[in-house]
This record gives C-alpha cells, structure tokens and sequence, in this order.
C-alpha cells in the first residue's frame, strides 16, 4: 500500500497547483471532476445517510418481528452486492426508464444503494453495542419506547454512528463502476441533476487510457487528489473516535 | 450439609448438658441432705460455684455466636434459651446452697414432726421429679412432657400454700421447724418454678411460641 | 411443599400500596411465578428474599410492567396500585412507570449525560419538566439520596465519573425526581462494598417515609436490618410471607427456617 501511496504521491504532486484544482479540462485541471465528486458525496449522502440511519434503527430497537428479519437479511445481501451491478440496475431504471439520459441524480441513487445497506449495519451494530441497562433505565423513569431511543440510546451510540457513517462515505467516494452507466462523466462543470457530471474516480480511469503522456499525468493528480479526500475522512474518523476513548 | 454455626451450637449443647447433670446432683444431693439431716454444705457450695462459672461461660458463648454468626430464627431462640437455661440451672445452685445452709443451721427436719417430714421428703420429691422432667424434655427437646410439667407444678403450689396455712393455724410446733420447714418448702417452690421457666424455654425454642405453664 | 400465606388471600386489601393477586408469569413456556398473592404496606419496606432463580427479580418486574418488555413473556392475575389494577387494558404502562419507580442491580447513569442531566433525565423524558424549578428539584432529589454534599460542585461532570456506590445513589436520586408514589429496588447493592451498601441501606429505611419500597435482595441480613416485612419466594411459588421478626424469629414453614438458617445447600 504504501509503494502505491508513494507512486501516487510521487506522479501526482509535481500537478498539484491552484489551477489544477480549480480549472476545467480545456485548462488542464480537474475542476469538474473534484467539483462532480463533491455534488456526489452530498446527494448520496443526502438521500443515503437518513435512510440507512432509520433503517438501523428500526432493526435494532423494533426489530423482533420477522419483518425485521426479513429486512436484515435483504440488506446483508445488498452490502454484498457487486457494485457494477447496481450500477447496470440503475442504468436500466432509472437513467433509460426514468430520467432518459445519464445523469448526476441516477449516480447519486446508485451509490446510496451502496451507502445504505453499510449505514443501515453499522447504525444497527453501533446501537446493540450500547447496553441494555441504559435503556431499561430509561424505560423504568416512564419514558417512550421512541424517546428512549431519541434521547438516551442515540447519543449514547454517536461514536460509533458517526465512525459508520463517515467510513461508508470514503467508501463510496472511490466508487467507480457505477458511475460509469449513471453519470457518464464528462469535462463540464455541474449542468443540473438530470445532466451527465464529472467525477474523480472516472477522471482517473479515462486519463489514465490516454497515450499522452500529459493526460496521464494528468489522472495522476486527480487520483493524488482522491486518495487525499479518502484518507482525510478516515483521519477525522480516527481523531473523532480518539477524542471519544479519551473521556 | 453442616453449617460454620453448628459447631458454635454444638459446644453449647455439650456445656449445657453438662451443667444439666451437675444441677441435679447438686439439688438431689442438698435435699438429701436436708431430709435425712447430713451435712452437705462443702460439696454443694463447690458445685454451686462450678454451676455459675458454667453459666457465665455459656452467657460469654452465646454472645460471641450472636456477633459473629447473626443467627435467626431457630438457632437464635435455642442460643437465646440456652443462655436462660443456663441461668435457671445455676439458680437451682443457689438455692441447693441455700437449703444446706438452713440444713446447717437449724439441724433440717430434726425439731419437726414426723408428719412434717413425709409432707416435706414427699414435696421434695416431687420437685426433684420436676427438674428431671425438664432436664429430659431439653435432652429430646419434647414439647409435650415439657408442657405437662405443668400438672405437677399446680401441686407443688398447692402443697407450699396449704402447708403454710398448717403452720399459720398450728400453735405448737417448734420455732426451729417453722423456721426451717418454711425456708424449705420456699426453697422448694422456687426450684419448682424455674423447673417450669425451663419447660417454658423449650417449648419457645421448638415452637417459636411464648406460653406459661404456671 | 405447603404455601403459607398470612394475607387475605384474593380479597382486595386496601391498606395495602399494592397487591399482587394470583400473579403467574412465564417467559416463554418456561413458569416463573405461580400464583403470587402478596400485599405491599405503604410507608414500609417489604423485602423479598429466595434462592437464585426463585422469582423474585421477575415478580419486582411484575409491579412496574418491566416483565412485559422482554420477548415472549406473559403474566397472568391482577397488581393493584391503591386498589386499581395496573393491567386493566386502558391503563398506559408509561403511566405505571412513572408511579412505580425502579433502581437496578448493576448502577446505570446515562452515560453520555452529566449528574445534573441524569437526575433532570426522568422529567425531560417524560415531557413533565413544564412549570417545574429543574434545579431546585435536582437539589431535592439529590439530597434525598445523601449525594448532595458529594456532588454538588461537580454537577456537569458526567454522571459516570463517580463511584459505584455513588452512581447507585444516583440513580435512586434520578428516580426520587419523578416523585414515585413506590420505588422498586433490584438487589441494588450486589455491585457494592461495604461501606457504600451500608450508606444505601440507611437511605433504603429513611426513604419509607415518604415512599412504598419493595427490595429484593439475596443477602438476608440485608433484609432482616432493612425491611419491615418480608416475602420468602422459592422456585416460583411464595412459601411465606409475614412481618421481618417473624421471619426471622420463628419462621412458620419449615422450609423458610431452612433457608434463612443457611441449611440450603
């Protein structure tokens, strides 16, 4: 990893420069890309985040009835999913049969298919971890099933919801494979949600099929650039979770 | 499966059995003495004083038992009434020391008539047979022979009030068998009630009830 | 073995806080409790005492429908709370609870909350902290449970950064908060030493004068210094029940004399 992570560094810096980031690609930067990226991490987030959260949360606080079971098993099934294959998927609904052409929100749904079902497991695991004398405290002062999960179990589980969280984001980050039937990727910045978009992962990928050994230098800033984002969220992730043992 | 107590318990039990037997010699022989007119009192004012140490280090037993090993329910009444017993037995001493006394000094049943003497040999006898039974009901722990002490103790009652009331209307016995007859059958009224205080404790350690039998 | 109730068996006695009437319970298809009728005094203290795994934490679970949260179980017969039966289908149990107050074997503050947060927690909770003075109730509360003094220049620390025998006191402050008309305790000083149980014990026979307690416990000189009545329990049938010095003076059933005299095995 760390040969790859010297490699990266070692092609990728000499580009690095305000331009670089901030221009589109007739100026030789990845504007669009880190730009498209962006405006991906948010919707998914957006749309990922309360859906897995609520999810995990029904699992583990409701979730004695086959119904839940049922929808654990889904998705376990779904958290193995090759993500090609949510890419074809929404392709075929929602890029051909809903919106008509590769765009940025048909990018977003795909990767949230990955998102949730990582959410949804880690919320659930984070929220069992949290014992169940808390809650039976709670119970006992006369306090909601719903409150009790609001209020006490919640909090009490934050660490753990944000660590899942935040990784199941640097996760998706890197996601190639769907983008690829979903947003197309192109050199534009941001043209609306039903339009194709830019990201760094294609970036990287189209750059790097270029004979020209510009353009491959030039998928090497963007993928210094990526890697940079990924390992930044996990660092937070670390620090966050080591303040909290600090206490 | 025996318990850290048991052995607390059991050490009791054989010092209690003990001064049992020790009690009933000294009075059998104190009112042996009386009756037949020996003089006894060196002996028992040795196993008088042999009754109380006893006592007293049944009393320092029990309440080491009760700090270190807070007992309840039976073993707390039977640590309870030993130390009562105890005490009952050690009286019992006292008062067969108090009999050879009055043995010594007014020469027992000498001055009195013969009929005196059979009513006071015949009460003696009975308050023996009360001792005895109480000292038998604590070996089995019986509640029922410890209950029926009771008859006998109405009797010896009776035989102390009427033989008062004997001396009270006769003019012409002899001061030194007032004196002495009436000690005596005090004596022997006394024994016969801690006899039933001994009954009573029984009954409470078995039962949990508190009964007079009186 | 012979059940010796010294209760008005099935009558509704209104002397008592509460009463359990022909109480059964079962986890599964497993019976916890059989037939259970036991009345709790007002203003005293009713230990309830028995082997492992005779009842007596699910009977305490009964009086304040904690049984019922845990799957698969059931529970059949009548609790009264002043005279009412706690079950009665348009009775809420989140009501119950907060008449029928609860402390734990193992102490459980909130842990992401502060000692101030933790005793305030039942009122916020429970929505009835409007129109109330929280700090003066907090105060109150914590006073009650003698862990004023202790605590009162550390109010924002957080509500574990105390001792285990100070976090006990807490819950029993957080508890207190709501004015619970009875407070159920679950063996609460297994998880302490000595000296901190003692200090519980103090504030267990102080609290009976404004509270109902009912306490289990598997320490029987607990019960004994404790309670003024106490409910022997012994796999899931109630074999005695009567005032603590007749329990532990002359215990009516010869199996309760077996128990309370250590001859268990």
């Amino acid at each position: 990893m760390l040969s790859i992570l010297w490699e990266v560094i070692a092609r990728g810096a000499p580009q690095l420069s305000l331009g670089f980031l901030l221009n589109n690609n007739s100026n030789g930067g990845i504007g669009p890309a880190i730009q498209g990226t962006l405006i991906l991490i948010g919707l998914t987030s957006l749309i990922g985040i309360p859906v897995g959260i609520l999810s995990g949360i029904y699992l583990a606080e409701f979730g004695n009835n086959k119904y839940a079971t049922t929808l654990r098993s889904i998705n376990d099934i779904l958290t193995e999913f090759p993500s090609i294959v949510v890419g074809i998927t929404a392709y075929g609904v929602i890029v051909i049969a809903i919106i008509g052409s590769y765009s940025a929100i048909a990018g977003a749904i795909a990767l949230s298919f990955i998102l949730i079902p990582i959410v949804a497991r880690t919320t659930e695991e984070s929220l069992k971890l949290v014992p169940n004398s808390v809650r039976e405290a709670s119970l006992a002062l006369g306090a909601h099933k719903w409150r009790t999960t609001l209020s006490v179990v919640l909090p009490t589980a934050k660490a753990g919801l944000l660590t899942g969280t935040l990784l199941a984001v640097a996760r998706i980050a890197g996601e190639t494979a769907p983008l690829i039937m979903t947003i197309l990727g192109n050199r534009y910045f941001f043209q609306g949600l039903n339009q194709p978009m830019a990201a760094l992962p294609l970036e990287i990928w189209r750059d790097s099929l270029q004979p020209q050994a510009s353009m491959q230098a030039h998928g090497w800033g963007a993928a210094l650039i990526l890697i940079l984002m990924v390992l930044s969220l996990n660092i937070i992730v670390r620090l966050a979770s080591r303040g909290r043992l600090k206490r | 499966m025996s318990r850290i107590i048991d052995r607390g318990l059991e050490e009791q039990s054989v010092l209690i059995t003990k001064m049992a037997e020790l009690t009933y010699e000294t009075l059998a022989l104190s009112i042996q003495g009386y009756v037949k007119g020996r003089s006894v009192q060196d002996e028992v004012n040795e196993m008088s004083d042999m009754l109380v140490a006893m006592a007293d280090k049944l009393e320092g037993k029990t309440f080491e038992l009760i700090a270190r090993f807070q007992p309840v329910a039976s073993d707390l009444r039977t640590i309870k009434s030993y130390m009562k017993i105890g005490n009952d037995f050690a009286r019992f001493g006292r008062y067969s020391l108090d009999i050879s006394y009055i043995n010594e000094k007014v020469n027992g049943l000498k001055e009195c008539d013969s009929a005196a003497k059979d009513y006071l040999e015949e009460m003696s006898q009975k308050v023996l047979s009360m001792v005895k039974m109480s000292i038998d009901s604590l070996r089995k722990l019986d509640v029922n022979l410890a209950k029926s002490i009771s008859e006998t103790e109405r009797e010896v009652d009776k035989m102390y009030l009427e033989y008062l009331e004997r001396l009270i209307e006769e003019d012409n016995t002899s001061s030194k068998c007032i004196i002495s007859s009436a000690l005596m059958t005090r004596y022997l009224e006394r024994i016969a009630d801690h006899a039933t205080y001994v009954c009573e404790s029984i009954v409470y350690i078995v039962t949990g009830e508190k009964i007079t039998l009186s | 073995m012979t059940s010796t109730n010294t209760l008005q068996e099935q009558t509704i006695d209104l002397e008592m806080k509460m009463q359990s009437i022909d109480v059964n319970a079962w986890f599964g298809q497993k019976q916890a409790l059989k037939n259970i009728n036991i009345g709790i005094k007002g203003n005293s203290v009713t230990a309830i005492i028995g082997p492992s795994g005779c009842g007596k934490s699910t009977f305490i679970r009964c009086l304040n429908r904690m049984h019922e949260l845990t799957p698969n179980a059931k529970m059949t017969g009548q609790i009264l709370l002043d005279g009412q039966n706690i079950y009665d289908k348009q009775i809420d149990p989140v009501q119950v609870r907060r008449r029928v107050g609860m402390v734990f074997q193992k102490p459980n503050p909130f842990p992401t909350m502060s000692i101030y947060d933790n005793v305030a927690a039942g009122l916020r909770l429970t929505g009835t902290k409007k129109g109330k003075n929280l700090d003066e109730i907090v105060k109150r509360s914590l006073e009650r449970a003698t862990l004023w003094d202790e605590v009162k220049d550390d109010l924002n620390k957080p509500g574990t950064s105390i001792s285990g025998g100070q976090q006990q006191r807490l819950c029993i402050a957080r508890a207190i908060a709501l004015q619970p008309e009875v407070i159920l305790m679950d063996e609460p000083c297994s998880a302490l030493d000595p000296i901190a149980t003692a200090k519980i014990e103090r504030l267990v026979v102080e609290l009976k004068r404004d509270y109902t307690v009912a306490i289990v416990t598997h320490n029987m000189q607990q019960a004994s210094r404790v309670s003024d009545f106490t409910a022997f329990l012994y796999l899931g049938s109630l074999i005695e029940f009567g005032t603590t010095t007749d329990i532990f003076e002359s215990p009516k059933n010869p199996l309760t004399e077996k128990y309370i005299t250590g001859e268990f095995g």
